[in-house]
């Protein structure tokens, strides 16, 4: 397996996890501290570009310059591994990467637009940020200290029904660096796993795509949400209680439309949905309010997860 | 000679040698020669547009192959060490216990009846189950049973039951040499897993199978005697047979190559099911039917037998109630369906088998990128390898079938029979070591694109039979202890002087140096009537590698005003002398000359009124360069 850091962190901040669930930073925070990891977050650090890019909003070139911007930052503040909470990100920053590293006549460009605009200390150096040995998915940095998740945990959540919704971008745009498999992804799985829980593992529709597709859900939006429901009848048909998920994105996608699609279709659907860092953080005794941020839920969390048991 | 693998290719390469009189030793690691072909069940042929019994088209030939003479069938057996030696083969082999002397045993089954210990049958793709002590199979050879020792409790109940006292439960394996002047790998392929294709549930749900399980199952000598049933008993009443499962698959764990004979192999499978179970409806979902030549008769065969075909690879197969959706996307009527299915067939693709991959690296032979064995020119020198004397057939090499199987196992035998009776030419212009300067670094060895050496008893050996006297061993070696036979060195050193000392005043002198494709091209500039340059010189060498960067400088400093290097780009050592060039050009600029008085080009016997131009063109160049340094 690839080498993953547990220090010299910048956790690159997400539009949609800021915006959306802020709680999915203040969880990943939290077990983070519990997990030992050393990181930092940079007020400098700007948008991925990712849901304007993929909206043809913001061109490759565009993009690629305002990530060799992000990597230079946390390069400034000695802190060369990034690691993202939003599977856009994680597969925009690695495509910026391999471009910036690979493409020399686009390298150039992007530092001739930098010192242009006296921004000199914004240059970027061959190989400086590397896609598969600097950047990394929360998830991955979670993998990576999978042995001492169980020695945090203080509540039981193994009564529940959980499924687990693996986002495209993490597993199928940078395959070689994907954990856990991208056929039958088993990343989110195994990390429910070590927090002593089990989940249901292969359902219908389990590789399936949210629907979101980025515009798709606005432009397109009878096919986006039909997709969606797919997914939400499979869960339903398995008795699901939790999905979790590990992009916010995706998680925008079912938590937000759940009741619309009950609405159009006349089924009741009752799962909540949950980033794994939102997951793991309730199970290691977290704040609802403060840390966990159910408040930001269209779903509430409270429907299901009313009473904790603690582990014996 | 060897054989190694006892398969229908190896079988048939053994046999063709035996009968032209060569001793074969055919060594196959399992306990009995037959090889995937055993297990196929039914086989066709597009010409006659009908199934027939596999077993009894592949008998005789096992029966001939036991029956010959000249033949040594060693099962149990691997080849764990080789080495090559002035166009011998030392070979090690390991014989694992078979635990049942089969000379003693005559195969009653007594033993089988009071064993205890019972475990999936491989032969029937663990469809059924087997004693430890058991018979591959009925055709088996050694017609012997034998000890599965991993699972074997020692119980000893077979021991003293067998009339023969046949059995041992004791036994270690044995290593034994064997010379041979030849080598035919026939160790095939292995079947894709199908659990790396999670989506189609194989793990998951009963009555997804391979194309090889039912190929088991409809077999009379199967695990339910040819009865077409799924797990529960029930004739199915829709098959969906998948295609392209592992091959022509652009993700990083599939083959990006087409498997070549599972299209025949579905269709094959659908008639049979087609003919027994009429009822049954079959479904084949594929990327594109490839059933070239003949095979397209058999195609319209099964289209007329009832037998349907959704152009489309499924994305997934689900167990809905009782049954199985099958979901896939229709691409010609480019429409989303869902196929409900009680049985999905995967039609798996052929990969190297684990054998093929071992045996490539205990000779260093080289592979293709999907590791198949390669041959040293895909078009012109099928059956052959990079190693002299080694020659490969069968699924070893790619996935084919049967017939094609045999065809380059016929055609591999009649490699060696070249060897047997018409002996080797050999050049005389190989390497040779000094053994008091050789330090044994192996730098020689590992630049050696033809693997003809190797270091034997403290002192590197060249062999005769595959060193080309390309001379690349002599740039790796510090102690300058090679030479090549012949003095080429000295040989070129004195031709470039021989042309240079007629140069007259102001006259213009290119030295052209051609290998034998570029010496023949030249030739045919004069047979066609064209014209080159009077400046041109043309000096043939063995190999455009003997064209030491030295002697370019010499040349370039004693009078020539520019040097041409021809190649076929064919050869070997083509690449290394390309880049040899781009070395020399750099040391050129060096010594204060241009470099662009060297000039380095591919050369076609049929281009070479390409040739008279490039030649033409260089001398162009030359003369304004020279102008333009005057």
């Amino acid at each position: 397996m690839k080498q993953i850091p547990d220090k010299d962190i910048l956790l690159f901040k997400s539009c949609l996890v800021s915006v959306e669930y802020p709680g999915i930073e203040s969880s990943t925070k939290f077990v983070f501290d519990k997990l030992g990891i050393d990181y930092e977050i940079s007020p400098q650090q700007t948008c991925c570009t990712g849901l304007g890019h993929y909206s043809d909003i913001f061109d490759q070139f565009t993009t690629t310059t305002l990530g060799a911007r992000n990597f230079r930052i946390a390069q400034s503040i000695d802190r060369p591994n990034l690691v993202m909470m939003c599977a856009t990100c994680y597969a925009i920053n690695k495509k910026v990467a391999n471009i910036l590293n690979n493409k020399d006549e686009v390298r150039e460009r992007v530092n001739d637009v930098f010192k242009e605009s006296d921004l000199d200390y914004l240059v970027y150096e061959k190989d400086s940020t590397r896609s598969s040995e600097n950047i990394f998915h929360v998830v991955d940095i979670l993998y990576n200290k999978r042995d001492e998740i169980a020695k945090h945990v203080k509540y039981d959540l193994s009564d529940f029904r959980i499924a687990t919704h693996h986002g495209c971008h993490y597993c199928k745009v940078h395959y070689d660096d994907t954990i856990g498999g991208f056929r039958n992804p088993q990343i989110l799985d195994e990390l429910i796993e070590f927090c002593g829980c089990s989940t249901i593992g292969f359902y219908d529709h389990k590789r399936t795509t949210c629907g979101s597709g980025f515009r798709q859900r606005y432009s397109n939006k009878d096919l986006s949400l039909k997709v969606t429901e797919d997914k939400l009848m499979a869960l339903k048909e398995d008795k699901v209680d939790i999905l979790v998920h590990l992009c916010p994105n995706c998680h925008v996608q079912f938590d937000r439309y759940q009741n619309l699609i009950s609405e159009n279709t006349g089924e009741d659907f009752d799962i909540i949905h949950l980033n794994i860092a939102q997951f793991m953080a309730i199970v290691f005794g977290a704040d609802f309010n403060s840390v966990v941020g159910t408040q930001a839920h269209t779903v509430p969390i409270e429907s299901k997860i009313d009473n904790l048991k603690e582990v014996d | 000679m060897a054989v190694i693998g006892g398969g229908i290719a190896g079988m048939n390469a053994a046999l063709s040698l035996a009968k032209q009189g060569t001793k074969v030793t055919l060594i196959e690691q399992s306990p009995s020669i037959g090889g995937h072909m055993a297990k196929i069940g039914k086989v066709f042929s597009p010409v006659k547009i009908a199934e027939e019994c596999g077993m009894c088209l592949l008998n005789p030939i096992l029966n001939e192959v036991v029956w010959n003479d000249n033949i040594e069938v060693m099962t149990n057996t691997q080849v764990i060490e080789a080495e090559r030696r002035a166009g011998t083969y030392n070979l090690i082999l390991e014989q694992s216990p078979r635990y049942v002397n089969p000379d003693k045993c005559i195969a009653c089954g007594k033993c089988a009846e009071v064993c205890e210990v019972e475990v999936p049958n491989d032969w029937n793709d663990n469809l059924s189950n087997r004693k430890a002590i058991y018979r591959p199979f009925g055709q088996s050879y050694p017609e012997a049973y034998t000890i599965d020792m991993e699972n074997c409790d020692k119980c000893a109940n077979c021991v003293k039951v067998c009339p023969m006292h046949a059995i041992k439960l004791k036994g270690k394996s044995e290593k034994l040499p064997l010379s041979v002047g030849s080598l035919i790998l026939a160790t095939g392929h292995q079947l894709f897993d199908p659990n790396k294709r999670p989506e189609y549930g194989y793990e998951r749900y009963d009555d997804v199978i391979t194309q090889s399980e039912l190929g088991r199952i409809t077999g009379v000598n199967g695990p339910t005697k040819g009865k077409l049933v799924k797990k529960n008993g029930k004739v199915p009443k829709r098959v969906v047979m998948i295609q392209c499962v592992g091959s022509r698959d652009e993700k990083p764990d599939g083959h990006k190559y087409c498997s070549k004979v599972c299209c025949m192999v579905a269709l094959k499978n659908a008639n049979i099911i087609k003919h027994k179970y009429p009822d049954t409806d079959i479904v084949i979902c594929y990327t594109d039917v490839r059933t070239p030549g003949m095979y397209e008769k058999y195609y319209k065969h099964s289209q007329a037998s009832g037998v349907r075909f959704i152009r489309g690879r499924p994305g997934e197969v689900v167990r809905k109630g009782e049954n199985y959706i099958v979901r896939v996307e229709d691409t010609l009527k480019k429409e989303f369906s869902e196929i409900e299915a009680d049985m999905v067939v995967l039609s798996t693709a052929m990969e190297p088998s684990e054998g093929t991959k071992k045996i490539a690296d205990i000779l260093n032979v080289g592979v293709t990128e999907d590791n198949f064995i390669k041959e040293s020119h895909p078009k012109i020198k099928p059956v052959t390898t990079d190693l002299q004397g080694t020659f490969v057939c069968g699924t070893a090499q790619d996935p084919k079938d049967i017939t094609e199987s045999i065809m380059q196992a016929t055609a591999a035998a009649s490699k060696v029979a070249e060897y047997n009776y018409a002996g080797v030419e050999i050049e005389p212009f190989i390497a040779e070591i000094d053994d008091e300067k050789c330090e044994l670094c192996g730098n020689c060895i590992k630049r050696c694109k033809f693997k003809s050496m190797s270091i034997n008893e403290n002192r590197v050996e060249i062999d005769p039979m595959s060193c080309t006297g390309c001379g690349k061993c002599l740039t790796a070696c510090r102690q300058a202890a090679i030479t090549v036979n012949g003095n080429i060195d000295e040989k070129i050193m004195a031709t470039i002087n021989g042309v240079l000392d007629k140069k007259g005043e102001n006259e213009r002198m290119i030295l052209v140096f051609l290998d034998n494709i570029g010496y023949t091209a030249a030739d045919n500039i004069g047979v066609n009537r064209l014209s080159y340059p009077e400046s041109i010189h043309i000096i043939k060498v063995h190999s455009v590698n003997r064209v030491r960067p030295r002697h370019i400088r010499y040349a370039l400093e004693n009078g020539a005003d520019g040097v041409f290097i021809g190649e076929f780009p064919g050869d070997l050592m083509y690449e290394e002398v390309e880049r040899k060039i781009e070395r020399v050009k750099k040391r050129i600029l060096e010594s204060n000359q241009n470099p662009e008085r060297l000039a380095f080009s591919k050369v076609y016997i049929p281009y070479f009124s390409g040739l008279a131009k490039k030649l033409t063109d260089f001398d162009e160049k030359i003369k304004e360069l020279n102008e333009l340094e005057a």
